[in-house]
């Protein structure tokens, strides 16, 4: 089945994929080919893919994803959000300092606005610091 | 003629000029590339969108969503971009001329106008226009507007569209095609899912939604009916400082040819001069020979 993830910055991935995993507000779901058709709404996490049946774990591959929308079709899966990285893409330690810096704003925040803010950026870096340690245990 | 003073100091304020244009040129075309990736970036995003808009507006449970109620059109909210500066060539105008068409139409048909005007020409001529209301002004708005802005403009059109008080709302910008051609367009944004432009791909109507109908559309049509106002001001953004760099261009060209007209009639004022000089020296020669 075909796998699109499309963000604002353009198309992340457009792929032949076996097994993906997606955060939406219902919870984690798995997607396989013949799927039924589905719309729902995903939220930030992590997305799993895995290419071919049969692939090792080692071989899978991780996307951090802020909210969007999602929509399995029977032969498409199409994840529209805002923005996604790939786990390879993402430095452990610069997240890592990214998160501190976005807990000290959440916990500094004057007005509504900013810790708003923060807890966008706060959301964000947790993501992505969850796909770069995935990413670190598979591989070893 | 003129003499060769004045032709001097008229060459040289047009080639400062010239300057000017040439640099506004650069400019204008180092901010369109990084314009035209990014409207080129979103593009495939806001396709998707609006499929899936209309594959969802397809689904009957809908039809009672805010967002997608589909009512006769007694009044319109029009949303207005142009730039803040001009210097464009005829993208204002041509801006300008289609917003004055659609008002005009609302005007014969009895249908009551509003508008949201983004951008200080589009700000400045609304506020002259009596046929209209205007609700909001935005200006100086960034290259990459980000979520902020957007959603100031989104949440007003929102509210005047779900209380009732508008009862659709258009937006007016320019479609960034090629580098060749952009085009003023008029494209309707609420209620959602209503563009004749998109083919039915009936997908989702049959599908599932989860957790259940309504929280999906409220998470959705939001959004993705931000993503066409994104859209629409990323490719506004590109066609502006596309018809800006050739309206420079042409000014640059035009500036150079006025130099060489202006340098060709100096050379012969000067020769005329020396000519005249001539003579009279000859003339005096004579007669003093006499």
């Amino acid at each position: 089945m075909q796998l699109q993830l499309i963000t604002l910055l353009g198309v992340k991935l457009d792929k032949e994929v076996y097994e993906i995993v997606i955060p939406t507000v219902a919870g984690e779901i798995g997607v396989f080919p013949g799927h039924e058709p589905l719309v729902s709404v995903a939220v930030p996490g992590v997305i799993v893919v895995r290419f071919k049946k049969g692939d090792p774990d080692k071989d899978l591959e991780y996307f951090a994803i802020s909210g969007g929308v999602v929509e399995v079709s029977q032969k498409k899966v199409r994840i529209l959000v805002d923005e996604a990285e790939h786990g390879d893409d993402i430095v452990e330690a610069e997240s890592k300092a990214a998160l501190a810096r976005a807990i000290e704003m959440r916990d500094k925040a004057k007005d509504q606005v900013e810790l708003e803010r923060a807890h966008e950026l706060v959301d964000r870096h947790t993501v992505r610091l969850k796909v770069a340690g995935l990413r670190r245990h598979r591989r070893q | 003629m003129a003499s060769t003073q004045v032709l001097k100091s008229r060459i040289r304020s047009v080639k400062s000029t010239k300057q000017i244009t040439k640099a506004m040129q650069l400019v204008a075309a180092s901010k369109m590339r990084r314009a035209q990736d990014a409207t080129k970036a979103s593009a495939p995003y806001t396709q998707a969108a609006r499929e899936l808009l209309a594959a969802i507006s397809g689904h009957t449970s809908v039809a009672h969503h805010p967002l997608f109620e589909k009512r006769d059109v007694k009044t319109r909210l029009l949303i207005v971009i142009a730039s803040d500066k001009g210097l464009a060539g005829a993208y204002n105008s041509n801006v300008v001329k289609l917003y004055t068409e659609q008002l005009l139409q609302d005007d014969k048909a009895g249908v009551k106008n509003t508008t949201i005007a983004i951008g200080r020409k589009a700000a400045q001529f609304a506020a002259r226009i009596k046929d209209t209301q205007v609700l909001g002004v935005y200006q100086d708005l960034p290259d990459r507007p980000d979520g902020s802005e957007l959603s100031a403009i989104l949440d007003s059109a929102r509210t005047q569209f779900t209380s009732g008080a508008v009862d659709a709302v258009d937006i007016i910008y320019t479609n960034f095609i090629s580098t060749v051609s952009q085009v003023p367009t008029v494209q309707r944004i609420l209620p959602a899912g209503l563009d004749d432009t998109t083919e039915q791909i009936g997908t989702s109507a049959d599908a599932t939604y989860e957790p259940s109908t309504a929280e999906v559309l409220d998470g959705v049509a939001y959004r993705l009916v931000e993503a066409q106002i994104f859209q629409a001001l990323l490719d506004s953004r590109a066609s502006e400082y596309m018809m800006r760099m050739v309206a420079m261009k042409n000014a640059t060209d035009n500036a150079n040819d006025l130099v060489d007209d202006l340098t060709l009639e100096m050379n012969k004022a000067r020769q005329g001069a020396i000519t005249q000089e001539l003579a009279e020296i000859s003339g005096g020669v004579e007669a003093l020979n006499e």
